[in-house]
């Protein structure tokens, strides 16, 4: 067969705006073949053979730069592309993440841009295998279907891989964007970290069509993990690889003065490495650099810093803090008239200490850096493309010879996100100065501390109400420390080239997606600060974004203050919410929500509400949020003991409305994933410090759910095809804790103003 | 350094090294059984627990020198235990709990997951028909510590414990 440029130019496509060139040409060379990208360690976006390839044997390939976070973003790749091809998913294979070996980069924390790629190169792909087979079977394109890779018409059928076998497919694939670059007047001090993206209008089918996306395809790695197959990235070992254990400063803030003595009697072949307050002992046996750098820690000197508030005082400290007004929304003068002439205001400050991602596994990484100066690095990043650009930055070498070979590791809810964070800069610094590959490995300890973390906060919030309980005024100014420090700790202590030593500039973030359009004055006012000792030689507690940034912690004050509201109306906090909005989509999962969960209309709190005694006081309690087009209620019921401060959840139960459900297994683990690390920050979750140090470094003083502390959570979601597709994977976690203090409140008649809700705080709020 | 006969999922292998090493780093490092993951290395967590003589222990902490003439079975293991003939079925058939952890599609990172399932195999040797207060109890109150999820499968957990109980019992 001879694939000519007319037979595959189709007018029609064209006419829609499509960019198709499909010429035979010189092989291009495929990705996968070691030389095929040694010439610029990347491939080129606007090949097709970059993004995907068919094989003779039926089997694909597809390739992007975002990665398996956790989230099942894989099995829904596959689904896409499966859906827009007409093949079975299960013949695909993704490459994720490998920077040398996918064309786009991006985020892997959001699905749907990801998926947008993904979609679109297998539509553009698709229409050029219907012109392929229209010229091969004589038969116009537009009488021709495909199904499972087999395309017939005009009573001939051929298969996708019988079209291209022998053949290359060279599609010019119309993309914009680029690559991340290093820029410090960035408020990340990384560009493009959303990568590549395909432009145009391909054809697409349309939603009421599809017939893959929308089943529970299995995620493709599962097998493989419960085999204990399933590589991750502290699995990789390279030839005359070193073992490294890191031994940190004494605080967040301290310089090294001398580092310990290594007794080579004790441990003959470790070694101790020193590049300004980076320190290390490697040993080709790990368990030799386990014992040799307690060891060192145990004798090593570290100056003497204090430059934290203590995390007792943080709301007193944030208060304390310069701040800068970093965005504005809605309209002042609307929301003051209205608080001015309000029949009842509620006014309350709403706060959360800082929290962190806490995975169940460390930070670690392996780094092959050569003397002819080409670095590969094996990592768990999300962000493979940034954290190549920061590492090139730190280690002095042109980005074309740094690869970063991507591994699935535990869960970070997005701590990777912006390229930073991790112990990939510990590695690099270290195989650079030794000429030799090193694996790091973090401890327990040294992740809560050393990770990044998600800020506290403190909301000044104001609702007013008329005579009929109706809210006619919401006034908020939101108060967060940065949330986008992305560099990497052993870059920092090394004294190497990292991004911006402070961070200049800051996001406009007001997150919230307000859903009572009903109440007519509305202004929101955000300010930034920086993270205290952000400046220091340790670079303090570097703040970054989690699961759900923003509009999480946003979100708590938002409906903490809409349900103290519902009270003062005496209204049914569901009920109230419903009267304030227009959101059709949010009424209707708000009453099957309601549904599911057993609801009753009453107001809160509970007629049977108390606030003292060693019997259980019992609560139900409802928040909602709206994130990335999905809406979303989370229902609590809890038990308060009084005179302990012990809160349990009862039930949860979770609704949402993402329009189409691309993969119900998979969202259901997602809701309930997302609800019960809500719980946690609900109820457990504090990063404590003193004045020098974080001092909640393991999992007794950094408390995160056990399965005893979650009970039996109910799911709602109903598949809806005119409803676009949105985000299911976050606002899981933002939600709950919501539904939590409200059920609380029920309970016992007082609105928790903070999370966690420890013992102690309860205690301490049922008192006054 | 000294020399141990430890027997893994079968085979005996002799290892060396000193007295104090923790199981996890011989049985990545020495065996490249890299399926035992390493999770706080201080048994708060439940990520590297391996069986030995049939009960789960927590590798992390656990030096080589108790292990001498103890079976131990890693994940790896555990399709050629449940066959009981030394070695996996063919067919790549694989023990009940770690189908019904596919079936169920339990994990999200699955950082976590060796060791839930290692546990669940533990209990339902013990506990062949576990309520769900017993899955809750045996996966949180149990010494030395809870088994951590951070992505919160434990619903997933829970249900492919019941699935697999259904399984073995017929």
């Amino acid at each position: 067969m001879t694939i000519s440029g007319p037979a595959l130019t189709r007018r029609d496509f064209v006419k829609v705006g499509g960019a198709l060139v499909v010429t035979l040409g010189a092989p291009v060379a495929l990705p996968g073949c070691s030389t095929a990208a040694s010439a610029t360690n990347s491939l080129d976006a606007s090949q097709l053979a970059s993004w995907l390839e068919i094989h003779a044997d039926g089997s694909i390939i597809a390739r992007t730069g975002k990665t398996e976070t956790g989230t099942s973003a894989s099995a829904f790749y596959a689904q896409v592309i499966a859906e827009e091809l007409n093949v079975d998913p299960t013949s695909i294979t993704m490459v994720l993440g490998h920077t040398d070996e996918t064309p786009d980069g991006g985020f892997s924390a959001g699905f749907l841009t990801g998926a947008n790629n993904q979609r679109k190169v297998a539509a553009y792909t698709y229409q050029a295998l219907l012109g392929l087979a229209a010229t091969e079977l004589g038969v116009p394109a537009a009488d021709l279907t495909v199904s499972s890779g087999v395309v017939s018409g005009g009573g001939k059928r051929v298969s996708y891989a019988d079209l291209v076998t022998g053949q290359q497919l060279d599609l010019a694939i119309p993309v914009s964007g680029g690559l991340p670059t290093i820029d410090l007047n960035d408020p990340i001090g990384i560009t493009n970290l959303a990568g590549i993206s395909v432009t145009g209008d391909p054809p697409t089918k349309p939603v009421e069509q599809y017939s893959v996306v929308g089943k529970s395809h299995p995620r493709p790695g599962i097998r493989d993990i419960v085999e204990g197959k399933g590589i991750y990235s502290g699995d990789v070992t390279v030839p005359g690889m070193l073992h490294a254990r890191m031994v940190r400063p004494a605080t967040l803030g301290s310089t090294l003065v001398a580092a310990g003595k290594l007794d080579l009697g004790k441990f003959p072949t470790a070694e101790v490495v020193v590049q300004a307050n980076l320190v290390a002992v490697v040993s080709p046996n790990e368990w030799e650099a386990v014992q040799a750098a307690r060891a060192v820690a145990s004798t090593t000197e570290w100056t003497e810093w204090s430059g934290l508030p203590n995390s007792t005082g943080i709301t007193e400290a944030l208060r304390a803090a310069d701040w800068t007004p970093v965005g504005t929304r809605g309209d002042a003068a609307t929301a003051d008239a209205g608080l001015a002439s309000a029949v009842k205001t509620v006014s309350a400050t709403y706060e959360q200490p800082y929290v962190r991602h806490a995975p169940i596994g460390m930070y670690m990484a392996t780094a092959d850096v050569r003397t002819d100066g080409t670095v590969k690095i094996w990592s768990q990043t999300s962000q493979s493309q940034g954290a190549r650009a920061q590492i090139a930055n730190t280690l002095g070498v042109s980005v074309d010879k740094v690869v970063i070979r991507w591994a699935q590791g535990p869960g970070q809810y997005g701590r990777t996100t912006y390229g930073g964070d991790g112990a990939m800069a510990d590695a690099a610094i270290l195989s650079q100065l030794l000429g030799k590959p090193v694996r790091v490995q973090w401890t327990m300890q040294e992740d809560l501390t050393w990770s990044s973390t998600s800020p506290a906060w403190v909301a000044d919030l104001k609702v007013g109400l008329d005579a009929s309980g109706r809210m006619t005024a919401f006034s908020s100014d939101w108060y967060s420390p940065h949330e986008n420090d992305a560099r990497m700790i052993g870059a920092i202590l090394a004294e190497m080239p990292t991004l911006s030593p402070t961070v200049k500039t800051s996001f406009p973030v007001i997150s919230t997606v307000w859903p009572y359009d009903k109440v007519p004055g509305v202004v929101e006012r955000a300010y930034h600060t920086a993270n205290p000792a952000m400046s220091s030689a340790g670079g303090g507690l570097r703040g970054n974004i989690m699961r759900t940034p923003w509009q999480r912690q946003q979100n708590f004050g938002l409906e903490a203050i809409v349900n103290e509201a519902a009270a003062v109306a005496g209204a049914d906090p569901i009920e109230f919410r419903i009267q304030h909005t227009t959101d059709a989509q949010l009424i209707e999962i708000m009453k099957a929500t309601a549904d599911a969960h057993g609801w009753t209309s009453r107001p809160s709190p509970n007629p049977k509400a108390g606030r003292s005694g060693t019997a259980p006081v019992k609560g139900r309690g409802v928040g909602v949020i709206i994130r990335s087009g999905a809406q979303w209620v989370g229902i609590a019921e809890v038990e308060v003991v009084p005179s302990t401060g012990v809160v349990r959840v009862m039930q949860l139960t979770v609704g949402v409305d993402v329009g189409k459900v691309m993969n119900p297994t998979h969202l259901k683990s997602m809701l309930e994933g997302g609800a019960v690390m809500g719980i946690g920050e609900a109820l457990f979750e504090e990063v404590t410090f003193d004045e020098s140090k974080v001092t909640s470094t393991d999992w007794t003083r950094y408390r995160i759910p056990e399965m005893g502390d979650i009970p039996e959570i109910k799911t709602v979601f109903v598949s809806h095809d005119d409803r676009g597709i949105n985000g299911g994977g976050e606002a899981a976690n933002g939600l709950t804790p919501n539904a939590i203090a409200a059920a609380f409140f029920d309970a016992t008649g007082v609105q928790p103003r903070r999370i966690p809700l420890t013992p102690d705080y309860v205690k301490s709020i049922l008192k006054t | 350094m000294p020399s141990y006969d430890l027997t893994v999922n079968g085979q005996t292998h002799t290892v060396t090294a000193a007295a104090d090493t923790p199981l996890i780093y011989v049985l990545r490092n020495d065996l490249a059984l890299m399926g035992t993951r390493l999770g706080c290395g201080l048994s708060q967590c439940g990520a590297c627990a391996v069986l030995a003589d049939g009960r789960e222990i927590r590798s992390c902490t656990t030096p080589v020198s108790r292990l001498a003439g103890k079976k131990i079975h890693t994940i790896e293991g555990l399709p050629a235990m449940w066959a009981g003939k030394g070695e996996a079925d063919p067919a790549g058939v694989l023990h009940p709990v770690q189908q019904a952890w596919i079936d169920e599609q339990v994990p999200q990172c699955g950082y976590c997951q060796s060791g839930m399932i290692i546990a669940a195999v533990d209990l339902l040797d013990r506990t062949p028909n576990p309520s769900v207060e017993q899955i809750r109890a045996a996966f949180t109150d149990s010494a030395p510590s809870a088994h951590l999820c951070r992505c919160g499968t434990y619903a997933g957990i829970t249900a492919a414990i019941q699935r697999a109980s259904s399984a073995i019992s017929g």
